[in-house]
């Protein structure tokens, strides 16, 4: 047991990373996850909003068969790969809601049966397309972070920073643009349609974002603990505030924490980095929850004994 | 506004209840009830014997809910005890009825009528025991009685509202308890149904059994219970309806001062220095 | 082909009594089939028949104890004819064993997935069936090797502490149910996936072993694994058998079976309890993402079949058992086939079958019901028209001398219609036995007659129960009566004639037609 976590070394853990020989590494891998996180937290906090958290899980796995097809047609080419994400990311909504709209199904379980259907879908395609295609799956359920610092030395910036950098600044620019009727719809669907605000095309803008958010943060965390990049930041954020542009804010320094962190936490256990991200940002998480000044368990705990105290003494003094 | 807790804490007009030589059929003291950090229900204190039709009346968020399902022990107390019948009402649930609203319910859920009055029989089944062709017999019988026979195979969505809540009805009568808990009966039904409830819950009084129903309707409050107990989030009066239902403490539990009682409960969470002002 | 070796020549003599003892098994579970039907025909709970089940479930433990590990992959037959064979014919005790493991976790699934789905957590078992992670890579780092019982007991510990974060998460914080369960998927299958890495660094372990747990391959279940999965079968079995009634009760309305002194918190973990074991157990078989598809689309297929919980649990059973045994089935015709995919394309098929076809509750039955509602309405609307005629001409009083007949033409004018729709409306009305065509004229039948004066009776009361009680104008009220007139049942005409002091004419002065008792319906 012991040989296998490392003793905590403050040098190679903390100082080195940062040193002029390695900084370089350390900052597009650190970067990288940033603009990842900070796009999945922006999507997250509406989709905890919605209640729709786990549309989040069902569309990090239903996009896999729209990955394969735009695969098998176009042979890798990015856009492409995007679209069929996006394809595949609409078609879960819309199955979703067409199954519990029409039936006595409920949401929650129109989500298991429309996800799972299409992942698997998606694992027999590439099992039958194995040839033709050439789709890491270890990539796909654990990332590759590490691949953000690989790059040839002549080249000024990592060519895997620009689709997430393009992704990150997009949904900044959608939150800033839409922030009202994405707040309105969020809110009170019919509140959003009699100010004229279409609720179902913001819905359904928001779950193609969804998608395009999810396929980029693949190769960065992969396809399972995205889910935690989604709901974490938003969650723990929604723990210390009550407003929602504080939230937002919280959440967005929630995933450059966990960024950060957990680089360090893997350099230091040796581990997979994606993991020691989302593990320190579920750490931040835990930690909001035992000591937010607000809702923490700790503030909760002592409320109610002073409550306790209160309610006797009213009573002594009721008998008295 | 310390003297409009005190005139309120005088007036909790105790009309006690005849003398019984049983123990009586519910006995409530001293109960609080706090949620998470908003206390709800403030030292009740009622006793009731057999054979009462007893309303529980108040505006929303009086805590008539809370207090049935305190009663029945469904949520933590912050202090008091309550006692069915002599004993403690945990020990005793043999002998308690309840009826839940009606929103609690998914009535999606794959029952049909007859199944879900069967379950008010699982009270008197052992832990393995299965329901026996008694049982199914006394389910009939209930359904009869609420006139819901010919829906026994229905699912329960498949019901107007007023038949669903008479279904809950045939539930209750099916646990053949002596001290029931109902949590608005009369919530959601038409007029014909209403009377056919009213009657019944008569009848069931008549036969020296305990009603206690949450009630939302002022209007017919004074008609259908014997006695009644008004209720915001502490007790302002309980006793004979004719001697409790007055415009007086009718008005102290919707308005006036007694709003002040949810202030001062909000205030509560908020303010340290209350609990010196309450003891004066 | 280690297998094969393996089982070698013990298969010559253990065969026989061995495929005796599969026969006895499965005539065991075919026995159970049929009565437990004609136990829910007589409208009594299957615990007793659950219980059976258990038992028939923990018998295949001896039955399977005798096979060698045993993996279809292993079987290399290329023609697809003798791959059906093959499977059919259960010779080969790989297939065997596959099969029984696939049958094993479509009851597992299937019952626990019931109450899951009807308790609207459906998807607490795709957050379980990520928890366990960390706790099997924790149960591997015990011995630092793949001991099936140190993974189970650590799987099983992760999945319930999952479950205890979610639900703690819910009560002490705002954060809704399904964000709790986004936070304890993600996080804990991230541990997992961390002290992972690290043990791949770290001892270089056997993690083939343990990716299988991620993917699913039921080609590698183990007579062990097989065990494993009979013992957790039958033990959902029994208890579900042993305390239907509370989980029951607890499952329709916790604060109801609480009142009658059912413990629905202990039951509520007793089932989180269940389902970890038998996610973890399936695990092996389907993988961690589509285990939580078994456990939800043969409940939510049931769940569109049968309005009764011991019914779904029966049907979602079922159709576990015949969507898993089909999924080994395809993953069978050719080699490197995944085998939990196909389940999952069964088990949707299954699903989109009840989805459109279901009779209650189908998309398709609700069109045709809706198609024929709408063509009820546009007869009644005929037979309405003629009514009309009938009074204007002579009344309706002198209907006994007249007949009950109007003529082609008035009838058209009246209804607006060109002679092709005319003649469709009028064949629909004869082809109700409603109405006969003579030359030149329609005459209504008994029924057709009776109908008619429901239809327009119905109109004219809730007409006339609009402006007398309600206080609408009388100019109103048409439109709303052209609805309700086919819709309100004899009860609700009783009410209403007993409200209105059995009124005879209507707002606009026209008689309320009085239908003879016994003719009506």
């Amino acid at each position: 047991m012991n040989d296998l976590i490392a003793p905590f070394n403050f040098h190679t853990v903390v100082t080195e990373p940062w040193s002029a020989v390695y900084w370089q590494t350390t900052f597009w891998i650190v970067l990288q996850a940033t603009l990842v996180g900070i796009s999945c937290a922006l999507v997250g906090n509406f989709l905890i909003l919605r209640r729709l958290a786990l549309v989040g899980d069902a569309i990090s796995h239903s996009v896999l068969p729209g990955i394969v097809v735009a695969f098998l047609i176009g042979h890798g080419d990015g856009p492409l790969v995007m679209f069929g994400a996006m394809v595949a990311g609409m078609l879960t909504t819309l199955g979703i809601e067409w199954i519990y709209k029409n039936s006595r199904i409920k949401q929650d379980a129109a989500i298991g049966i429309v996800f799972t259907t299409l992942f698997a879908l998606g694992v027999i395609l590439v099992s039958f397309a194995a040839n033709d295609i050439h789709i890491d799956a270890e990539c796909i359920l654990y990332g590759k972070l590490e691949q953000a610092a690989i790059f040839s030395g002549d080249r000024m910036i990592s060519p895997q920073i620009i689709p997430a950098a393009f992704v990150a600044v997009t949904s900044l620019l959608l939150v800033v643009l839409f922030y009202k009727q994405l707040l309105v719809s969020a809110f009170d669907e019919t509140l959003a349609g009699s100010l004229g605000i279409p609720a179902s095309w913001v819905h359904y803008g928001l779950m193609a974002w969804l998608s395009v958010v999810v396929v980029s943060a693949f190769q960065a965390v992969g396809s399972i603990m995205v889910v935690a990049m989604l709901i974490v930041p938003g969650a723990t954020a929604m723990l210390l505030s009550m407003r929602l542009p504080t939230v937002m804010w919280i959440s967005c320094v929630h995933a450059l924490l966990s960024a950060l962190v957990g680089y360090h936490l893997a350099l230091w256990l040796n581990c997979n980095s994606s993991a020691a991200i989302v593990v320190t940002g579920m750490g931040f998480f835990c930690m909001a929850w035992m000591f937010s000044p607000s809702q923490g368990m700790v503030s909760q705990f002592l409320v109610r004994k002073a409550l306790r105290e209160k309610l006797a003494a009213t009573r002594r003094a009721r008998m008295g | 506004m310390k003297d409009d807790l005190r005139s309120a804490e005088k007036s909790t007009a105790q009309v006690s209840p005849e003398p019984t030589q049983e123990a009586p059929a519910l006995e409530i003291h001293d109960l609080t009830v706090a949620y998470q950090r908003k206390p709800v229900l403030w030292g009740i204190d009622v006793e009731v014997g057999a054979g009462k039709l007893v309303g529980i009346v108040g505006p929303n968020g009086a805590g008539k809910s809370t207090l049935i399902k305190a009663a029945m022990g469904l949520l933590p107390l912050s202090s008091g005890w309550v006692e069915a019948f002599g004993k403690p009402l945990k020990d005793n649930l043999k002998r308690v009825g309840y009826v839940p609203q009606r929103e609690d319910i998914d009535w999606d859920f794959p029952v049909t009528v007859a199944d879900v009055v069967l379950m008010g029989r699982y009270g008197h089944l052992g832990i393995f025991q299965r329901p026996k062709k008694r049982d199914h017999e006394i389910v009939r019988e209930c359904l009869a009685k609420v006139r819901m026979l010919p829906f026994a195979d229905r699912q329960i969505a498949n019901l107007s509202g007023g038949q669903q809540q008479r279904v809950f009805l045939a539930r209750a009568l099916a646990q053949e308890s002596d001290l029931y808990f109902m949590d608005e009966p009369f919530a959601g039904v038409d007029a014909s149904t209403e009377d056919a409830i009213i009657s019944l819950l008569r009848e069931l009084r008549d036969s020296g059994k305990t009603l206690f129903v949450v009630h939302h309707d002022l209007s017919t409050a004074a008609d259908y219970f014997d006695q009644l107990l008004l209720l915001n989030m502490r007790l302002v009066a309980f006793g004979d309806t004719k001697e409790v239902f007055t415009p007086e403490l009718v008005q102290k539990t919707y308005g006036g001062q007694l709003t002040i009682m949810q202030q001062v409960a909000e205030a509560l969470k908020l303010e340290e220095g209350l609990t010196k002002e309450l003891r004066h | 082909m280690k297998a094969d070796s393996g089982v070698g020549k013990e298969v010559a003599f253990v065969k026989r009594w061995q495929s005796g003892r599969e026969r006895e098994r499965e005539r065991g579970l075919g026995v159970a089939g049929p009565s437990q039907r004609s136990t829910v025909l007589r409208q009594r709970p299957s615990s007793g028949l659950l219980i059976a089940l258990a038992i028939a479930a923990l018998w295949t433990v001896a039955g399977v104890g005798e096979v060698q590990a045993a993996r279809i992959s292993h079987v290399t037959d290329t023609s697809v004819g003798e791959q059906v064979v093959r499977f059919f014919s259960m010779r080969d005790p790989l297939v065997r064993t596959a099969v029984i493991g696939c049958i094993l976790m479509g009851i597992s699934s299937g019952l626990l997935g019931g109450f899951i789905v009807v308790r609207r957590l459906a998807l607490v078992g795709d957050t379980i069936s990520h928890a366990v992670l960390p706790g099997i890579m924790m149960g591997y780092l015990w011995h630092l090797e793949k001991d099936p019982v140190a993974l189970f007991i650590g799987a099983v510990i992760a999945g319930v502490l999952g479950a205890v974060f979610v639900s703690m998460i819910r009560q002490t914080t705002r954060i809704k149910q399904d964000a709790a369960l986004g936070i304890v998927l993600g996080g804990f299958y991230a541990l997992g996936i961390l002290i992972k890495s690290i043990i791949q660094r770290g001892a270089g372990g056997d993690q083939s072993g343990l990716d299988d747990f991620l993917f699913g391959n039921a080609a590698a279940l183990s007579s062990g694994d097989v065990i494993l999965m009979a013992v957790v079968t039958g033990l959902a079995l029994l208890l579900v058998g042993l305390f239907y009634k509370q989980f029951f009760v607890s499952s329709f309305d916790e604060t109801f079976a609480e009142s009658l002194g059912v413990p629905s918190q202990v039951f509520h973990y007793l089932l989180m309890v269940l389902l970890a074991f038998s996610i973890v157990v399936a695990l092996q078989a389907v993988g961690a993402v589509l285990v939580s598809a078994m456990l939800i689309i043969p409940p939510a297929t049931a769940y569109l079949l049968t309005d009764r919980l011991h019914k779904l649990l029966l049907l979602s059973v079922v159709i576990g058992i015949v969507a898993s045994v089909g999924g080994a089935f395809f993953s069978f015709l050719s080699t490197g086939l995944p085998t939990g995919p196909f389940m999952i394309v069964s088990a949707a098929a299954c699903f989109v079958v009840a989805f459109l076809f279901s009779p209650s509750h189908g998309v398709l039955p609700r069109i045709f019901r809706r198609r024929e509602q709408t063509r009820r309405i546009q007869r009644e609307n005929t037979l309405k028209a003629m009514y009309h005629l009938i009074e204007e001409e002579g009344g309706v009083d002198v209907v006994a001398q007249s007949g009950r007949r109007v003529s082609v033409e008035s009838l058209m004018t009246k209804r607006g219609r060109d002679a092709t729709e005319f003649d469709t409306e009028i064949a629909a009305l004869v082809r109700h036995d409603l109405a006969r065509r003579e030359n030149g004229s329609i005459e209504l039948t008994e029924t057709g007659w009776t109908r008619a004066q429901e239809i327009v009776r119905n109109h004219r009361l809730w007409e006339l129960y609009l402006t007398n009680a309600a206080d609408i104008a009388s100019d109103h009220v048409h439109d709303d009566a052209e609805i309700i007139e086919h819709v309100i049942g004899a009860e609700l005409v009783a009410e209403l004639e007993k409200q209105l002091k059995n009124a005879r004419i209507d707002p606009h002065g026209s008689n309320i037609p009085v239908v003879e008792e016994g003719i009506a319906q």
